[in-house]
Formats: structure tokens, C-alpha cells, sequence
């Protein structure tokens, strides 16, 4: 037990401390995974700001409706910053959902961002556990095992060191499996989070039978069912996302040409139109090679949506062989009588093969981002939550780009 | 991974929790006999102690049996203790007719006797100050920081312990009216 800290001449509440510490590590990992996935950093910076505010606000306003004899002396008390006048449990409700509709508001991506901040839901857990160790808070039953601590007159199970260690085996897991934080991991977005919140429940349930006081329901420790619903929630939630089958996955796909255009990009169109269905398509837009400035000859550029059921893997694997059968020759990148690209698939955000969905270039290039904006104008990024008018505006791409009319057997400008 | 390997792990898991949840009553019996031990901690009993005010009275914790009290450890050089002070004495004043008291112990092997009692008549407190001259009652309160307020219930249950500012006008007041709303 360490309920103070000192360093040097300061004498700091360690459980305080602790959790304030767990939170600012917590961001700066959310941060730096959340570049490396293309989520909205700010905005969900942003969120979490405003639940703490608004967190902290509430649980004084509870404690105080709680007991409204606390102001009969002084009113002014409402805004003291004594830390003991809270209730945490309203303050952690009104927080969650002050965050979330703030997120909902911003059109911020539910599961990519979720998926952002599972490494901050293991910090804070963590810090919960550290911090009632330091407080003796949440102590264990008397034990005669070797590794017992002496706490509160007994040699007892250091409970919160058990769940500190468990959630320590999770987030190296973690590490391992998003490459320490490079990507999610998964190929369905809010699995990394669902499967940290199954983690978190599960270390709950386990560690909470050696806890000395329990809040019973009949025969059963409440936070014991409480970690139990979690689990079974987080495990219904990847089940639904993994191996539910899935009849309509809207894809966007960006097709280029720099040979034959005319002829191929239809072609290329009615090969997709075998094992999909065509949603849209944009018109073909003229630019300059965006890799070589110097070469003369001109791409064609446009975007469809299809709706098909294939998965990510097997629709890959289907348009590169749309490419090789048109005369694609596997890095000849001056004569590309077609390239296609998966842009988007379904609103997933992950990384497989070499390859990040959605693709980069599509908020990089006006050769994709232009067509799809005539194609879906209320286009979102899967990832980011960002309007695609709001990427066209933030592009650093300066080429020319023309929008071509379709003729019969051709297009003209 | 494979639907089926998902599925095995799953039921497995899912089979071993519950099973742990339905054992945890057996295998784990919450132990109630530390309701009698005492400790500086929510639940247990409080330490009992007997010390002296500045004029050589003797005063018990158990003295005040059936009542709640607030222990507050102080110190005259500890600017936090200064400002929680007042607010207690104003608790105080309300409180006291229905048997509330406040045992004020100075740190006083830390401290300067003279000091503190002169602050402390100065302020015109009407609770109880108490010297602790030889440290041992704040080794039994595990005291790290002061100020360290601890509430003691009516059966002589730590309800509180709070190091810090945390024990302000305000808080003290809420709590006490639980105390006694209770009682009524």
C-alpha cells in the first residue's frame, strides 16, 4: 500500500495520480495507433475531452443531488475542487454518453474509432487496478499462499496485482497482434475492441473471487455477472462481425487506363458485372500520370460501386485476374491497359496483404477522390468519418483532371 | 480462423467462467469475521486510543460509543490543515447538540506544542484538540500525509478515510446528514 507519492518536497494521492497518468499514456498510444489506422485522432480526442467534462460535471451535480444538505452551509461548494463530492457512477454514464453522442454528432465511425481506443480501455483498467493497490481499496481474501500481502491486519490475495498482471498478458497480446499498434489486426473493424472488452470482463470475473468484499446478489458477487455479461457481449459482437454471412458488401472500385481506354475500361466493367452487381459508375476523368510527370500519354480514370458478396480476398484475386486478362503485365507501370483498385469494402477499416483499406491514395488523389464524389456525394470515409467534399478540399494533389463525356465507342471532352 | 475453432474456444471459455462464478461461493467464502478487526479502513473497526488534551485530560475514542467522530490528524505548519478547519468547526456547531464530535489530534512529535495550541485557541475551535506526543496513535492510523480525516460510525466503523482537503464543510455536512437521517 502507497495511498501518497512523494517526489522531492510533493506529497501527491497516489490513486489520482495513478489514473491521471494511465490516462495521458493511454491517449498518446490512442494517438499514435490512431494515425497508423487513419482514424480521426482530434475528433476523438475531441470526444473523450468533452465525456471528462462533462463526466466530472455530472458526478458532482449526482453527488450533490445525492445530498443536497452538502451546499446548506456554503452553495459555493458546487465548485470546490475536492475530489472526495462525486458520485462516479453517474459521472462515468453521463461522460460515456455525452462522448458518444458528440462522436454520433461528428459522424465519427463507430467501430474504427472504438478499435483506436482499445489500447486506452487497457490503460485505464490497468490504472484502476494500480490505483486501488495503492489505496488498499478492493483488498483480497486472507490467503496462506506464498505471494499474500499484508494488508488490513491479514496476509491477503493481492487481487488487483492478479488483474494488473492478466490485463498486462492482454496488452502484450495486443502489441504483438496490431504490430505494436500499426494496424488493427483484424479484418472486420471493432474486433480488437470487442475482443479487449471480453478480456476486460473476463479478468473481472476471474480476479473478483478472491476479492474480500463483495456486493452480492443471492449467492453471487454482482461484478462477477457484471465481467460474465461483458464477456458474452464482446464474443456476440465478433461472432456477429466475423462469420455472419454477409449478402450486400457495398465496394467501391477505381478503375484506371492508360492504353486503349476506351476499350478496355468497358470491358473491364462487364468482367466485374460476372460476379457483382453494379450500383453506380462515375463518368472518366483525364489526367496526367500522377507517378510520372514526364510521360505524354494521358489516364483514365473512373469510379463504380458494386455490391457483391465475395470476400475482401477472393474480390481481390477476381480483379487481378480482370487485369492480367486484359494484358496487364505484373510491373510494367508505362503501359497499363488496366488497374483496379479496391478503394473501400464495406465500412472495415484493416491491412491484409500489403495492402490498407481503404486505400490511401483515394485521400491523396483527385483522380479518385473527384469521381467518387460525383458518384456517392454523401461518400464518408470509412475510417476517418471525413465528407468526401471535405477530402476534396484537403487534397495536395494540383494535377489537372477533366471530366470526359461517354459517346458511342468512345468519349470526347 | 475457422468458425469451428472460434466456436470450441468460445463454448470453452464461456463453460469455464460460469463454472468459476458458480464454485467462487464455495471456494472463496467471504470471510465475515474482520468485521471485528480493526484497521484504517471502510468496514473495519477503528483503532481505539487513548490521549491527552493540552490541559492533561484523558480522552478514549470509546468514550464517545453511539455517537459518530470525526479523528482528524493536523499539524500547525500544514497550510491544508488550516483551511479544512474552519468548515469543520461550522459542522460543528451544527452538529454537536445531536452528540457529534471532533477529536482535533495534533501531530505533536512533528509539531510545536506551542504552536499548535495558540492556532488553535486563536481560532476559537470548540472541538476537542488532542496531542499525539509520542507518534504512536499515527502509526495506528497508517498516517502517510495530514491532513488525515477519518469517520467513525455510531458501532465505532471507519465510514471514511479521506488524506487531503477531501473532508471539506460540505462533505462533512453530507455525510453526517446521512449519519442521523438514518437514525430518524
Amino acid at each position: 500500500m502507497f495511498p501518497m507519492i512523494n517526489i522531492g518536497p510533493l506529497s501527491i494521492q497516489a490513486a489520482g495520480f495513478i489514473m491521471i497518468v494511465s490516462l495521458f499514456i493511454g491517449l498518446w498510444a490512442t494517438s499514435y495507433f490512431s494515425k497508423n489506422l487513419g482514424t480521426n485522432g482530434d475528433l476523438i480526442e475531441n470526444s473523450i475531452l468533452l465525456g471528462l467534462i462533462a463526466g466530472l460535471i455530472s458526478a458532482r451535480v449526482g453527488f450533490i443531488l445525492q445530498n443536497p444538505s452538502a451546499l446548506a452551509g456554503n452553495p459555493m461548494a458546487i465548485f470546490s475542487l475536492t475530489p472526495s463530492m462525486l458520485n462516479p457512477g453517474f459521472g462515468i454514464f453521463v461522460g460515456l454518453l455525452a462522448a458518444f453522442i458528440f462522436a454520433q454528432k461528428k459522424h465519427l465511425p463507430l467501430w474504427p474509432s472504438l478499435d483506436t481506443l482499445a489500447p486506452l480501455f487497457l490503460f485505464l483498467f490497468a490504472g484502476i487496478h494500480l490505483s486501488n493497490y495503492a489505496i488498499g481499496n478492493g483488498y483480497g481474501l486472507p490467503t496462506e499462499l506464498p505471494w499474500g500481502i499484508q494488508l488490513w491486519n491479514e496476509t491477503r490475495h493481492p487481487v488487483n496485482l492478479y488483474a494488473l498482471f492478466l490485463v498486462t498478458i492482454c496488452f502484450l497480446a495486443m502489441l504483438f497482434h496490431t504490430k505494436v499498434f500499426k494496424t488493427a489486426g483484424f479484418l472486420r473493424s471493432g474486433t480488437l475492441f470487442n475482443l479487449s472488452m471480453g478480456a476486460v470482463g473476463l479478468i473481472t470475473l476471474i480476479t473478483r473471487a478472491f476479492v474480500s468484499e463483495k456486493s452480492l446478489i443471492g449467492k453471487f458477487d454482482i461484478w462477477q455477472i457484471f465481467g460474465f455479461a461483458i464477456l458474452i457481449l464482446g464474443i456476440a459482437l465478433i461472432y456477429k462481425k466475423s462469420f455472419q454471412d454477409r449478402k450486400h458488401i457495398q465496394v467501391f472500385v477505381s478503375l484506371g487506363s492508360n492504353r486503349d481506354p476506351d476499350k478496355n475500361l468497358p470491358e473491364a466493367v462487364k468482367k466485374l458485372e460476372d460476379f457483382s452487381k453494379i450500383r453506380g459508375m462515375s463518368h472518366i476523368y483525364k489526367s496526367k500520370d500522377v507517378q510520372k510527370e514526364s510521360d505524354p500519354s494521358f489516364f483514365y480514370n473512373k469510379v463504380i460501386e458494386i455490391d457483391t458478396r465475395l470476400s475482401f480476398n477472393d474480390l481481390s484475386s477476381r480483379l487481378k485476374s480482370i487485369e492480367v486478362d486484359l494484358g496487364r503485365e505484373p510491373g510494367n507501370k508505362v503501359n497499363v491497359p488496366i488497374d483496379l483498385d479496391i478503394l473501400t469494402y464495406d465500412d472495415d477499416v484493416f491491412f491484409t496483404q500489403g495492402k490498407q483499406i481503404p486505400d490511401p491514395n483515394l485521400i491523396k488523389y483527385k483522380y479518385i477522390a473527384i469521381p467518387l464524389k460525383e458518384l456517392a456525394p454523401d461518400f464518408r470515409h470509412p475510417a476517418s468519418g471525413i465528407l468526401i467534399e471535405d477530402i476534396i478540399n484537403q487534397l495536395k494533389d494540383d494535377h489537372k483532371i477533366q471530366m470526359l463525356k461517354e459517346v458511342e465507342n468512345g468519349f470526347e471532352a | 480462423m475457422r468458425k469451428r475453432v472460434f466456436t470450441s474456444i468460445v463454448v470453452t471459455v464461456v463453460l469455464l467462467s460460469l463454472s468459476w462464478i458458480i464454485l467462487t461461493p464455495t471456494l472463496f467464502p467471504v470471510v465475515q469475521a474482520n468485521t471485528d478487526a480493526s484497521a484504517v479502513h471502510k468496514g473495519f473497526q477503528a483503532p481505539g486510543f487513548t490521549l491527552q488534551t493540552p490541559e492533561g485530560q484523558s480522552i478514549s475514542l470509546s468514550d464517545y460509543e453511539g455517537q459518530p467522530v470525526l479523528v482528524f490528524l493536523w499539524a500547525s505548519w500544514c497550510s491544508i490543515c488550516k483551511r479544512t478547519m474552519p468548515g469543520l468547526q461550522s459542522v460543528y456547531e451544527e452538529f454537536a447538540p445531536e452528540g457529534f464530535e471532533i477529536l482535533a489530534i495534533n501531530t505533536s512529535f512533528q509539531d510545536s506544542l506551542t504552536n499548535a495550541a495558540s492556532y488553535f485557541e486563536s481560532q476559537g475551535y470548540t472541538y476537542t484538540m488532542l496531542l499525539d506526543r509520542d507518534g504512536s496513535l499515527s502509526r495506528d492510523y497508517q498516517l502517510h500525509a495530514v491532513p488525515l480525516s477519518v469517520l467513525v460510525g455510531p458501532e465505532g466503523e471507519v465510514i471514511d478515510v479521506i488524506i487531503g482537503s477531501g473532508m471539506s464543510e460540505a462533505y462533512l455536512r453530507a455525510k453526517l446528514t446521512d449519519i442521523y437521517g438514518e437514525r430518524d
